[in-house]
């Protein structure tokens, strides 16, 4: 068991701030007037007990000034709430015009997010349910620090609820019609979703993580590189993505494997090295490099390697080259894929799942 | 409050103790049979009282397992189908079957006709009707519940239910559908009777409060409940026929199925609370031997909460795709629901001033009443301002806070009630020590249940999740332990009101020295509640506690709580001689 939470959760978003300032502002309020109350039925009940009376009570019916006063003064409190939280509302459900637009999509039981340049991942769901791989599929909702985001919400099958909690924001996602949400994040780390509105069986595993990061790490993870993904993969979409299943396709993979029959460098945390060349030299290892060792591979040949490789040009696209040269940057160590991997349906596409309980 | 007179007043000696009934509505036939055909208001209400402690405690072992599993993170005895068919059966349970005809059906059928001196309700039959057709929603009800279950949580929002779903909703949903015209035909029944049958001389400004409550409540039955008749009929419809209602994927509205249900199902929260503030209104002025404090205020309100309680049921969406203008509307009516309820909890604590109060069992549960209440609504502030409800929405802390209004306010109301009106009703003293007992634990084991799920909720947990991030761990166990108290608190009234049936102290005609009419008659009452040659004729308000008077003018009988063997209510006392009260009272305003 853990210890307490904080007594305030972390605020990561400008709306979370307005809900504090909100919620302190009538739990003081509500608090002072209900203590008052309490005060007054424990004086009564202490002060008039039958003991200390002598059973004979006055015939008071009540007083209109009073009545009036209590009328009154809580109407104007209660609007004080009102005006207040109006305000707050009325910037929650209005994103400004600059925010970047992500699409997110609710099935049972899972969240899926798309980026505006195409890029998508699966950003919660229920663990239990899913497959080895698709388990290494799920990603985070990674969202600038200190730019306005909105999110434009759609559900596959019955009502969801995209909650997030540190934002101190949720809003319903209806089948057939489109519902938004916007943040403003302050605070970089991760924090929770909650699908907050009852959905079936795993209602309460269709949950998931928002990474916020920097906004330069943001526009790099933007353009391909996985490191915010929690997954080994290129995220689904992204022209990283793209190359890899170029990489694929183009057979790259039958000789640049990392098991013992590869018949070509392995390229893991290839990108920006200095490698070695046959007779002698070296050269960084830039998009420039690579993309001339794909279109030309004999012209610089790695030390310790047989010049075999056939050349591709004519038979790549010059956005090939980029979404391969993007690929082999974002190879990590450990990353390639088997020699007998096939090309694997795009992440987040439907996939089977037997229902049943926990065991 | 300007001019204080000092009178002595000439009161008419109390009446004395009325004769034992022979046959009074209990023992005039013990067959089954009789209960089973009785048209007698009284009977029926006691019908009423067995079926809805039956279902309470059934929803009480389903709100049991609930909590017990939410004991661990990943779900301690049971898993997320069943979780899910725990937590609905629970929510069905509770609401349909024994909050919305807890007060008006037992209560408000066995005390109305009594408090108004009338021989039973308008319509007898109707009466006996609204129980079966209660009982046959029942049975669907708890036919869905065992035969699989419901997994929809009591809202039963589409297309989950209407396509999703693959549990019992039909079976279940045509129960609240039957079960809705009982509750149409009780309140019809309490209305008619309160217009057409009060005794000469009650006039409306002399109607005990708890009739002005549940008057009100009868005006919401009418009005709403045909509303979640044809909500859930559609409902039906089209899960059985595929007919696009609230689908869209076959052309209907899933914000509809919101809005109708919920034009009934939040006037149904008055429905549930209004008749606990009567019952209140009756016991603290009981209990302190005051007037009650601003009589035409507390019952208007009633009438108040009533009629704006249909304007804002869209407090419930604001988060459910409703366009901004109308969530700033229904917000700002929301706000306006909350005054008439303010108004009720100053007028109690008016109330006490300069009261003589004791503290029996039926005054502890109303000043629990009181103090939970209070939580409750100002909680539902939060919910009603727009900027807050957005992140509190869905979360724990909106169960935390209903669950204030309806255990808090609503159970506690109707806890106060069966005991102020339990000797009434059996003739019967119950153990005036362990039902104080009972009261004070039931409270506390109350706030350590839900007091950590307000936390629980601002930090963002939501509702229904049978697994939880670890951080929500220590305020969920804390919120088991809690209800572990309040479950057992519940337990202690079942054993000394079924042993007082037994060897409980008979009961005097009016043992709390209280002013309503039902007292005027023996307890238990006769077939016709009154005498019939001296049918109660009405002189006076209905809690002139200060003067000592009843409404019919007469004297009271000495009260209980002066610790000496003269309380009735204390396990070997008698019932005081009766004689007139030396009475100096002090008139106020």
């Amino acid at each position: 068991m853990n210890s307490l939470p904080p007594l305030i959760p972390v605020a990561a978003s400008t709306m979370a701030y307005q809900f504090e300032y909100l919620f302190w502002y009538i739990t003081i309020v509500t608090t002072v007037g209900g203590l008052a109350v309490y005060a007054g039925l424990l004086y009564f009940c202490v002060a008039c007990r039958r003991g200390n009376t002598t059973g004979s009570t006055p015939r008071i019916l009540g007083s209109h000034r009073l009545e009036l006063a209590w009328t009154i003064i809580p109407t104007i409190i209660f609007f004080s709430f009102f005006f207040w939280g109006a305000f707050v509302y009325t910037k929650a459900v209005h994103p400004p015009e600059d925010a970047m637009e992500i699409f997110v999509i609710g099935k049972q039981w899972m969240w899926k997010a798309q980026y505006p340049n195409g890029q998508r991942v699966i950003i919660g769901g229920n663990p239990a349910n899913m497959t080895e791989n698709e388990r290494k599929s799920i990603g985070k909702l990674v969202l600038p620090n200190n730019r306005p985001v909105r999110i434009t919400m759609i559900s596959e099958d019955v009502i969801h609820d995209f909650g997030v909690p540190a934002f101190r924001m949720k809003m319903d996602v209806l089948p057939g019609r489109y519902t938004t949400a916007w943040y403003y994040p302050t605070r970089l780390g991760e924090y929770h979703i909650f699908c907050d509105q009852y959905c079936g069986t795993w209602h309460s595993l269709m949950v998931g993580k928002i990474a916020v990061v920097g906004e330069n790490e943001f526009d790099e993870w933007l353009n391909g590189n996985a490191i915010q993904q929690g997954t080994e993969n290129p995220v689904d979409g992204s022209v990283a993505h793209k190359g890899r299943e170029l990489f694929l396709k183009l057979q790259c993979i039958k000789c640049h494997s990392a098991d013992a029959k590869a018949a070509a460098p392995v390229l893991e945390s290839l990108f920006g090295t200095r490698v070695p060349l046959k007779g002698g030299g070296g050269e960084f290892a830039d998009a420039e490099y690579i993309k001339q060792s794909i279109l030309k591979p004999r012209l610089k040949v790695v030390q310790g390697w047989e010049p075999i490789m056939p050349s591709y040009e004519g038979q790549v696209t010059p956005e090939d080259l980029d979404a391969l040269v993007a690929y082999i940057r974002s190879l990590k160590r450990g990353t390639t894929p088997n020699t007998t991997e096939q090309m694997k349906p795009p992440v987040g596409a439907p996939t089977e799942r037997s229902p049943g309980g926990k065991n | 409050m300007t001019t204080a007179t000092t009178v002595t007043l000439k009161i008419a000696p109390p009446p004395p103790e009325p004769a034992p009934a022979t046959p009074n509505y209990l023992n005039v036939d013990y067959s089954l049979w009789s209960w089973l055909t009785t048209v007698d208001h009284k009977r029926i209400g006691i019908l009423y009282l067995v079926s809805i402690t039956a279902f309470f405690l059934a929803g009480g072992i389903a709100a049991g397992i609930v909590r017990l599993n939410l004991l661990s993170p990943d779900g301690a005895i049971i898993n997320e189908d069943q979780y899910n068919r725990a937590f609905t059966a629970h929510g069905v349970l509770m609401l349909f079957f024994f909050l919305i005809p807890a007060v008006p059906g037992v209560l408000g059928n066995f005390l109305i006709p009594m408090m108004i001196g009338a021989k039973d309700l308008a319509f007898p039959k109707l009466n006996l009707a609204s129980w079966y057709v209660f009982m046959v929603g029942a049975g669907f009800g708890v036919f869905a519940i065992l035969n699989g279950g419901i997994d929809t949580g009591w809202t039963l929002y589409p297309p989950y239910s209407s396509r999703s779903s693959t549990s019992s909703v039909v079976p279940g949903v045509f129960g609240v559908f039957i079960s809705g015209f009982s509750s149409i035909m009780t309140g019809l029944n309490i209305m008619v009777t309160v217009h057409k049958m009060r005794a000469p001389g009650m006039t409306w400004g002399r109607l005990p409060l708890f009739v002005w409550s549940l008057y009100a409540t009868s005006l919401i039955q009418l009005l709403g409940t045909p509303v979640i008749a044809i909500t859930t009929l559609l409902l039906m419809v089209e899960r059985i026929a595929g007919i696009g209602i609230f689908d869209p994927m076959i052309g209907g509205d899933p914000v509809l199925f919101q809005h109708l249900f919920w034009f009934y199902s939040h006037p149904a929260v008055y429905i549930m609370i209004l008749p606990g503030m009567g019952v209140v209104s009756e016991v603290l002025t009981c209990f302190s031997r005051k007037n009650i404090f601003g009589y035409q205020a507390v019952a208007w309100s009633s009438m108040g909460i009533a009629v704006v309680g249909f304007m804002l049921w869209a407090h419930h969406m604001f988060v459910a795709g409703i366009s901004y203008y109308s969530a700033l509307l229904f917000s700002f009516l929301s706000m306006l629901v909350a005054v008439p309820s303010a108004i009720k909890v100053f007028n109690w604590t008016g109330t006490l001033y300069k009261g003589s109060i004791t503290f029996q069992a039926p005054m502890l549960f109303a000043l629990g009443f009181v103090v939970l209440f209070v939580i409750g609504g100002l909680t539902g502030l939060f919910l009603a301002t727009l900027g807050t409800d957005i992140h509190l929405h869905d979360t724990y802390f909106v169960v935390a806070h209903f669950h204030f209004v309806m255990v808090g306010g609503m159970v506690l109301g109707y806890m106060a009630g069966l005991h102020f009106w339990w000797p009434k009703m059996t003739g019967r003293m119950y153990s005036d020590w362990w039902s104080r007992v009972a009261a004070c634990i039931i409270i506390v084991g109350f706030f350590l249940t839900f007091v950590p799920q307000f936390i629980l909720g601002y930090h963002g947990m939501p509702r229904r999740y049978p697994n939880y991030p670890q951080e929500f761990h220590v305020y969920n166990v804390m919120s088991t332990a809690g209800a572990s108290v309040l479950g057992f608190g519940y337990l202690i009234p079942v054993f000394y009101f079924t042993l007082s049936l037994f060897y409980g102290q008979k009961a005097t005609g009016n043992p709390w020295s209280a002013t309503g009419l039902e007292w005027q008659s023996p307890s238990p009452p006769p077939l016709f509640n009154f005498d019939e040659a001296h049918m109660p004729v009405v002189v006076a308000g209905p809690y002139e506690y200060s003067l000592g008077i009843d409404q019919m003018g007469r004297g009271l009988p000495e009260g209980p709580g002066l610790g000496t063997s003269n309380d009735p209510s204390s396990k070997h006392g008698e019932t005081a001689a009766p004689g007139p009260m030396n009475k100096e009272t002090h008139v106020v305003g």
